[in-house]
């Protein structure tokens, strides 16, 4: 890496209380840069749960009438991947780059409401480990991640197995609930001065977007499982048959979730594909404001669409026609973010880092799944492929090989932001590879699958099908992504101890966050910046670059480096900061020494959480009504204790 | 830098594209949805072969204009500036648009098969009401009167229409090569019909996820001449043949079906041009039903192509006295009382009247058991009575097999279930 000669053999420390290091400075955090992270290894972790459970399924379904497992377990382990990887992978590690990002591209010191974004992690984590704790009752979910009723009602899962389920999400909804709320409100209020929503970065917008999506979906979902767990615990009819209940209440309910819920996913990704291939390209971003635009318009249209998951239901010819218009329509969107990004790379001079390989990845295989979507968007045609390995191939193609390749690009991005270390291209490099091989080899195949009559959730499939071959193929394409994601475990610890070490702005980077050292100090920005366009560090470092881009006036044109009371200064003038990143080694005072009031760290959001948390391990335990009543107050108790409580100490 | 580049990209990237082209290598695909062998079948076909066409088309244009932006404009050791543009208000129009008009050339067709293939079915249709259990399919013909199991046989060229209810939880009724999916949803009827064009033997699975054993709940479907169909439907009219000696082994006297009409297909099928993937339809024989034979009058056995006849090992733990010979008559005795009858149902035995399992009364005439898993012969007939839960994870049919470990104790001895088997296995 060109800025990266001669640098000290390591990144600079900053003593201030609050980066000691310690479980309780964990466990009291209130910095969204260390929230951020303790989302991004917790979701690492499920990630390799997920995974662990992925290769379960296809040593299941490597050969016909299989018996690595039984059926009980393979639909555990089918209900649970989806479950893990959705809620536990995607959503949280694009929450990661949320709590980690968004203060940093927007020039703010912390989000909005820091403590209940502790309170949001630690519900997550709790959600996590409830939803889990069913394999040790031998009690896994086993309905599927969209749990279809009536399968889900007592009659037909007596089980604890659909208790751990329906109460699990619900517990992860409230985390995604309060971070959207917390995430809104934090990129309305606290955007540096001169940054205009229209010279937002495009990862704070997507963030944006994702947050109203989240906050409109999750409470449809919310009550859904309500219903049900109205229906489980306390005799209610919502969803039960011998009452005469409407299955169709679940669906409609849950895709109208489950739907915009795709759209949760994905989005960070593009924010984060966004990022990373203009400054690879050394272009700004082809067609910002229709990048911003089409966002939207994909949120927007994405929650008119939800029952082209229920074609085979038999909706009648006017809804399957509706659905299938407002389908096809999100494609046009999608299709204008997909040719903007590659009019960015278009003309530029592309370096192939190996986030901008996964970068590039998104975009070749997005298109991919995307193709299939209006394949299926037309009713006729769905009804041969829906519930078969067709859809199975396709949105792997969009949460793989589109989330997932998106995250990764933004890992590898933004790993020396986080750490103050790069990551190893070589082994970065295999782990692309290994992983962009691996998934079509395991996904592809699964076109044909579904094309050749073979359905969806199956446990075993007979011989003589016309299945072994791709089902082989499959399988051997999991092991290398298995192999891709050792390296990629091997990498990430081992960078940490031995990357070298990265400085402000390791790739020429066009947004706030790169002006400030890797890792940040607690307060980000020792005075908060002047933003006049949007590429505000291409204006000082590479004016050429954004020559054409839209500009303030030129009296707000200058950015303010300087550390507030400390003029005679510790850190580098702006242009050296930029420049070249290291060149002497910063001398990073702590927020106090500067006279930066931070907020103080505190135990009470997790104590809140917890017993919020053991609410629900009281109803689970068949309704056990002094734990629920003494949690409960505990709930209250910490709550009060929290908001009795100042944020910050004492203003001087 | 060339070199360099080959190595690091193209390798790659080339086993990648050759070992995918495997994938669609496939030569046999009994079950694949390009079948087309009705007219519900062609109208989906023809639509998802444009979808397919125009689909390959895109993939083709983005992905060959990702590799070339990739190669013209990587970073080369002279350090090319980039040009500096950030948008283009032509360009970015045509994009939107020509993504349009794609679409629409998609969704006129649909809307066109959307309203043919969910209009009411003629009145003349052959009605066939399909109810959901899990983990098995109950066939009834109210035409007819006539209710079976997990087995459907059609008359070639006349509408079939389908209503489609569940017992319990929601399933979905797939045939890949003649319909969709059209799920069975609790409190509810839906419909879906077809005309099935070619007489064969096709695998239907069920589609919605149903629980522990839904990989376990195929069909079998059985498209016949109507002559044939009229037998068939003739004879599961009749009573149980009771403890009749059993009957010879099915299908051995093809040659007795002379004089029936051949069994043509009706329409040809689909053109010769096959899509990517789809390299040959199953070859269609013309199997001829045993017509004159009225004590079976079903689809010749000798003539099931291999991918409708099961192959699913039973466990190994499951083991069956091989010195116990079935007698029908003690069998049928037996059955009278056993506890069999609360669930199954046999028309011309009294006392077995049962609705939640499946109608028995020509079982022996089936090619197969439990929810088409098994070949329907002694063998599997004997270890499923002794043990259906672990011959079917999660069956509903408790085990019945004496010394075997389950929920609730077993009642008979092999002998006694060998005998069992054996009557079951002559109502032809």
């Amino acid at each position: 890496m060109a800025t990266t000669v001669s640098l000290p053999p390591t990144p600079y420390t900053v003593t201030s209380d609050k980066y000691e290091s310690g479980i309780w400075s964990w466990l009291s955090t209130t910095d969204h840069k260390r929230i951020g992270q303790l989302y991004l290894y917790t979701s690492l972790f499920w990630f390799l749960v997920g995974g662990l459970e992925a290769g379960m399924i296809r040593t299941q379904l490597y050969g016909p009438n299989g018996h690595f497992v039984s059926a009980t377990t393979y639909n555990e382990l089918f209900t649970m991947h989806g479950t893990t990887m959705i809620f536990l992978v995607i959503m949280p590690l694009s929450a990661a780059f949320f709590n980690f990002l968004i203060p940093l591209q927007i020039g703010a010191r912390d989000v909005a409401f820091p403590r209940l974004n502790a309170f949001s992690y630690w519900v997550f984590l709790f959600g996590g480990l409830f939803i889990n704790a069913s394999w040790f009752f031998h009690a896994a979910p086993n309905a599927g991640w969209f749990g279809y009723a009536p399968l889900t009602t007592r009659p037909y899962s007596p089980g604890l197995n659909i208790d751990f389920w329906v109460i699990g999400l619900q517990i992860l909804g409230i985390s995604s609930l309060a971070a959207g709320f917390n995430f809104i409100t934090t990129i309305i209020n606290m955007r540096a001065p001169g940054m205009h929503f229209m010279r937002m970065p495009v990862f704070t917008w997507m963030a944006f977007i994702t947050q109203f999506m989240i906050i409109l979906a999750f409470p449809i979902v919310t009550v859904a499982l309500t219903l049900l767990m109205l229906d489980r615990f306390f005799g209610t009819n919502f969803y039960e048959i011998s009452a005469g209940a409407d299955p169709l209440l679940w669906q409609h309910l849950f895709w109208l979730f489950g739907h915009p819920e795709v759209y949760i996913l994905i989005l960070p990704a593009f924010g984060l594909v966004s990022e990373v291939l203009p400054v690879f390209s050394r272009k700004p971003l082809f067609g910002y404001p229709v990048m911003i635009y089409s966002g939207i318009l994909i949120a927007f249209l994405g929650f008119g669409v939800w029952a082209h998951h229920m074609f085979a239901v038999g909706m009648g010819p006017i809804a399957d026609s509706f659905f299938s218009i407002t389908t096809m329509l999100i494609a046009i969107p999608t299709g204008v973010k997909i040719f903007n990004w590659l009019g960015t790379m278009w003309g530029g001079s592309l370096r192939f880092t190996t986030a901008m390989k996964f970068a590039i990845g998104l975009v070749a295989l997005f298109t991919i799944g995307g193709i299939s979507g209006v394949m299926h968007a037309s009713p006729p045609s769905d009804l041969q492929q829906t519930d078969s390995y067709f859809i199975v191939a396709h949105f792997h193609y969009v949460l793989f090989g589109g989330s997932m390749m998106g995250l990764f690009a933004g890992l590898y991005f933004f790993y020396p932001k986080i750490t103050g270390r790069l990551m190893g291209e070589k082994a970065g490099s295999w782990h692309f590879w290994l992983t962009f091989i691996g998934m079509n080899l395991t996904f592809f195949p699964m076109h044909f699958l579904g094309l050749h009559g073979m359905p969806r959730r199956i446990s075993t499939y007979d011989a003589g099908q016309g299945w072994e071959q791709d089902n082989h193929l499959a399988s051997y394409g999991a092991i290398l992504i298995v192999v891709g994601t050792c390296f990629f475990v091997y990498n990430w610890f081992r960078s940490m101890k031995t990357g070298k070490v990265a400085g402000n702005d390791p790739w020429g980077g066009a947004t706030l966050e790169w002006m400030i050292p890797s890792p940040p100090p607690d307060y980000n920005f020792a005075t908060i910046p002047n933003v006049t366009s949007r590429y505000p560090l291409w204006d000082r470092k590479s004016p050429k670059l954004t020559a054409e881009v839209p500009h303030g006036s030129a009296d707000e044109s200058k950015i303010e480096v300087e550390l507030m009371g400390q003029k005679t200064g510790t850190l580098p003038a702006p242009s050296d900061t930029i420049g070249n990143a290291a060149s002497a080694q910063p001398v990073i005072s702590s927020a106090k020494q500067l006279g930066i009031v931070m907020p103080t760290p505190t135990i009470r959001p997790l104590l809140a959480a917890l017993s919020l948390g053991s609410v629900f391990i009281g109803l689970i335990l068949h309704k056990n009504l002094p734990i629920m009543f003494l949690a409960a107050i505990c709930f209250v108790l910490s709550l009060y204790s929290w908001l009795l409580t100042p944020l910050e100490p004492e203003h001087h | 830098m060339t070199r360099d580049l080959r190595m690091r990209w193209l390798t790659p990237a080339l086993a990648l594209l050759l070992v995918l082209s495997l994938s669609a290598c496939t030569s046999f695909t009994p079950n694949s949805i390009f079948g087309a062998h009705s007219q519900f079948g062609h109208s989906v076909d023809s639509l998802t072969r444009k979808l397919v066409v125009l689909g390959a088309i895109v993939f083709v244009l983005v992905e060959t204009l990702i590799v070339f932006i990739l190669v013209k404009f990587r970073e080369r050791d002279g350090n090319r500036e980039a040009k500096q543009f950030h948008g283009n208000a032509t360009l970015e129009i045509a994009w939107t648009l020509i993504p349009a008009i794609i679409l629409a050339f998609i969704a006129v067709p649909t809307i066109k098969t959307i309203f043919e293939t969910e209009a009411k079915a003629p009145p003349s249709a052959l009605q066939v009401e399909v109810i959901g259990h899990q983990w098995w399919w109950e066939f009834r013909y109210p035409q007819y009167g006539i209710t079976t199991a997990n087995e459907l046989y059609l008359p070639v060229g006349r509408t079939a229409n389908f209503a489609l209810t569940t017992k319990d939880v929601l399933h979905s009724f797939w045939i890949p090569q003649l319909d969709g999916k059209r799920d069975l949803i609790s409190n509810h009827t839906n419909y879906i019909w077809f005309t099935p064009d070619s007489a064969f033997a096709w695998n239907g699975f069920c589609a919605e996820y149903c629980g522990t054993s839904h990989a376990n709940m195929h069909f079998k479907v059985f498209t016949v001449a109507p002559a044939e169909f009229d037998a068939w439907a003739a004879h599961q009219k009749t009573n149980a043949v009771g403890s009749a000696p059993p009957a010879p082994a099915p299908g051995a006297a093809t040659d007795s079906a002379k004089g029936t009409p051949p069994v043509t297909k009706i329409a040809t099928s689909v053109g010769t041009t096959t899509p990517a993937g789809e390299v040959a339809k199953p070859p269609v024989a013309t199997p001829v039903m045993n017509v004159s034979d009225t004590t079976s009058a079903t689809y010749p056995r000798n003539k099931l192509p291999e991918w409708v006849i099961p192959k699913t090992p039973t466990p190994a733990a499951l083991t069956f006295d091989a010195s116990a010979t079935g007698d029908a008559t003690r069998g049928m005795t037996l059955f009278r009382t056993a506890p069999c009858i609360a669930c199954h149902a046999i028309r011309g035995v009294p006392t077995a009247q049962g609705i939640v399992g499946p109608n028995l009364t020509h079982v022996g005439s089936r090619t197969t058991i439990a929810g088409g898993i098994y070949p329907n012969d002694l063998h599997h007939l004997e270890l499923w009575i002794k043990n259906a839960p672990a011959m079917k994870p999660g069956s509903l049919m408790p085990l019945f097999g004496k010394a075997e470990k389950g929920d609730t104790p077993g009642l008979y001895t092999d002998q006694q279930i060998a005998d069992l088997a054996a009557y079951l296995s002559s109502l032809k």
